[in-house]
């Protein structure tokens, strides 16, 4: 079953009654069950708004998506919220923690609005579990601003894993840090990948950190150009 | 490594109800309010504070305006509304009877009413006077401005001793008459001089009273601070006993000094100080120049034997309840007329009193009493009921005045809030992005807003009470004023406080819950 399958995807964006932008024009894309995949793209592709659908940040103007094989392109506002919640970790360019919690609040974020809402207990344990997942138990009490920038992104993946979703969707996570700290991060995504079996979309404008992934689709125009396995080396 | 600790410690500090109770749905937005609230330490205690002193004004001013409405009601109890006064001489400007226009020449001392024609019976005289001329109403009488020269009195004692019920028209046997009417709770005979006291101390010039023993139950203000009141036995006796208002003892033996068993000289004699009396009125502590406490409490015998008297200048008489105040005073009134022989068309010649002007000159402080008398026009007809709701009125005028004050200081501690709660939307506008993009609903968002307001009007409110109860008792303590609090009190001004929350949070909520995801996680 594909974890992840968009058909048509088509979105405008009604500026006013004569500037329309059409980001996605008939997009399909289809992503297997623990696949690593890079969308590829400059600044303007289309990459950031299929990101926005993908995570159901969104909603396509017609086509559509099929994520875990349910039909999640027509769903209100809080049935998405939940969506985004249970099924999909989102990793960002810059990190979006919250400045004055520790890093253990940070990743118990999620399971606050779970379904499930676990108690204090369950969720410091579960959020301990995901932050010995990054390698960074040792920093649990630390406030974002004490922490490198490198450590932040792990913390926001940690978060990002907390609620035990199938889909990591991550937007440019390189995108504010130094070289050697943007492979640590890639490495993780690989490791997560591999060991946990974990469906990873990453974005990027970078084809070097494309490469990390074992799949490279390339969007330009709001349409795919270039969809190539790639080596996935490290 | 420090500053997390400190933060923690801060927020620890700021005391936040517990969640357990409520339901799973507004639990994950109160703990994140309270997280939030948490982790903005100063934000909180600023907004909170700003809460607090609006419902603590609020609290203050409301407990003072019932102190005050409950000290009024309290005064105008005091001072009688069942009492009522006798006076001798007729001092009223206009009386209640219509009169004729004639004074006839009052008497002292009858016992009872000769017939007429007979020998002492002077009402065939005021018969003549009626029929030579029927309507005089331009007499002395009549005119406000005569009442410190009663041609009665003056007549009778001369023009210095012509005072305020200097007439000789009120006998001890009068005051044993009225006792036995029907409706009168205790009656007290009254003389009044101003002496000369001397102590070993000191020396004051202030008023004697010659009284009765009833008088304690009649002044609900006295209290006896030291001693005891004299006895019917001392009475009887005419003991030369006294009792000291505290003005008086202060002037004689120094403040709050217990001078029982001392020695006083009046009139040359010595008298033994028995009793110290102090007023349990905060409107009226005692102040020299004050009828009541700048005074000294003699029996009434002591005085007549002492100065080879027999009248009495007033008597006092309490109905036993007040609304048999006008029976009662009809009654004395006739009895008095009886026993004093008084014709159908001929004036008292004695004043029944259980009006304002009573209150003003017995129960009020005197710089009070002045400045109403001041101000409330023909005082000499108002009723103490008018007098009372005059008081009220005032009363209330300053408690709107002054919650006018709290309300607004509310308003600007609601507006505080909102505006906080608003600003920190727009601050928070990334932290409300990432919570939606990790599944937070509108309704999380918003119910996390409403209930960091709620949550600060509920401390705000909490602090505000305290804060407003150890503000009304310190005006209480330090200005002498009454204060009244109570739970409703309490609670009201909370619940204010809550749904000052409530309002204020509504707009950044909704606010909050309506931003779109993207749109919030993309701004900076």
């Amino acid at each position: 079953m594909a974890a992840i399958e968009v058909r048509d995807l088509v979105k405008t964006y009604v500026l006013s009654e004569t500037h329309k932008v059409e980001a996605l024009r008939g997009l399909s894309l289809s992503v297997a069950e623990g696949e690593f995949v890079s969308v590829l793209g400059p600044s303007g592709s289309g990459k950031s708004t299929l990101m926005h659908i993908l995570g159901c940040l969104d909603q396509p103007t017609s086509g559509s998506y099929q994520l875990m094989g349910r039909d999640v392109s027509r769903l209100d506002d809080d049935e998405r919220a939940r969506i985004r919640n249970e099924e999909i970790g989102f990793v960002f360019q810059s990190f979006h923690l919250l400045a004055r919690a520790s890093a253990l609040e940070n990743v118990e974020l999620p399971m606050l609005y779970g379904a499930k809402r676990p108690g204090r207990e369950q969720r410091r344990e579960q959020a301990s579990e995901a932050l010995a997942a990054v390698a960074l138990s040792d920093r649990a009490t630390h406030a974002p601003s004490q922490l490198s920038g490198g450590q932040q992104q792990r913390v926001a993946i940690a978060r990002a894993l907390a609620n035990r979703p199938r889909v990591l969707l991550a937007d440019e996570p390189t995108g504010n840090l130094d070289t050697r700290t943007g492979q640590e991060i890639l490495d993780t995504f690989s490791q997560l990948n591999r060991e946990r079996g974990l469906t990873v979309v990453m974005i990027t404008h970078d084809r070097q950190v494309a490469r990390y992934a074992s799949r490279s689709v390339e969007i330009r125009d709001g349409r795919i150009v270039e969809d190539t396995a790639s080596s996935n080396g490290a | 490594m420090t500053e997390p600790a400190k933060r923690s410690n801060l927020g620890a500090r700021l005391r936040i109800p517990s969640v357990e109770e409520l339901p799973p749905e507004s639990r994950t937005a109160v703990e994140v309010a309270r997280q939030s609230l948490r982790r903005y330490p100063m934000r909180t205690a600023l907004t909170l504070l700003g809460l607090a002193f609006g419902v603590a004004a609020l609290m203050a001013t409301i407990a003072l305006g019932r102190g005050a409405q409950g000290a009024i009601r309290e005064q105008v109890r005091a001072a009688g509304l069942n009492v009522i006064q006798i006076t001798a001489g007729n001092y009223r400007a206009r009386g209640e009877r219509p009169v004729g226009g004639i004074e006839a020449p009052a008497r002292h001392g009858r016992a009872a009413p000769a017939p007429f024609g007979a020998p002492g019976d002077e009402r065939w005289l005021a018969e003549v006077w009626r029929r030579i001329e029927p309507v005089a109403l331009a007499h002395p009488e009549n005119d406000p401005m005569e009442k410190h020269d009663h041609p009665t009195a003056a007549e009778r004692l001369g023009d210095s001793a012509a005072g305020l019920g200097a007439a000789a028209t009120l006998t001890r046997e009068d005051a044993d008459a009225i006792s036995g009417l029907p409706g009168v709770a205790h009656v007290a005979s009254g003389i009044h001089e101003s002496v000369r006291i001397f102590s070993e101390e000191g020396r004051w010039f202030t008023r004697l009273h010659g009284t009765d023993v009833d008088l304690v139950e009649i002044r609900r203000s006295f209290a006896l601070q030291h001693g005891r009141f004299f006895d019917a036995g001392e009475l009887r006796r005419s003991e030369q006993v006294a009792v000291l208002g505290s003005v008086a003892r202060d002037r004689l033996f120094g403040p709050d000094a217990d001078p029982t068993g001392s020695e006083i000289t009046i009139w040359n004699q010595p008298f033994e100080v028995i009793g110290v009396v102090v007023s349990t009125n905060w409107m009226n502590p005692g102040a020299p120049g004050d009828d009541e406490f700048d005074a000294v409490y003699t029996p009434f015998t002591t005085v007549h034997s002492l100065l080879n008297l027999t009248n009495l200048n007033t008597i006092t008489v309490t109905a036993a309840s007040s609304g048999r105040v006008t029976e009662v005073s009809r009654a004395i009134t006739d009895l008095l007329r009886e026993r004093h022989g008084i014709l159908e068309t001929q004036a008292d010649d004695f004043t029944v009193e259980t009006q304002a002007s009573q209150v003003l000159s017995k129960g009020l402080h005197p710089k009070v009493a002045e400045t109403l008398a001041g101000n409330i026009p023909n005082l000499e007809r108002t009723t103490l009921r008018q007098l009372a709701a005059t008081l009220e009125r005032s009363s209330s005028t300053m408690s709107a005045l002054l919650l006018a004050i709290a309300i607004v200081s509310l308003l600007v501690g609601a507006i505080g809030i909102s505006n906080v709660m608003l600003l920190s939307v727009r601050e928070r506008v990334r932290e409300i992005g990432l919570r939606m993009a990790v599944g937070a609903k509108t309704v999380d968002v918003g119910g996390q807003f409403l209930a960091e307001s709620v949550l600060v009007g509920a401390a705000g409110g909490l602090l505000g009470v305290v804060l407003g109860v150890a503000a009304a008792l310190t005006i209480e303590s330090r200005f002498g004023l009454q204060v009244e609090l109570s739970v409703i009190t309490g609670l009201l001004a909370f619940s204010v406080a809550l749904l000052t929350g409530v309002v204020a949070g509504v707009s950044p909520a909704r606010r909050a819950a309506r931003l779109d995801p993207i749109v919030a996680l993309g701004s900076e």
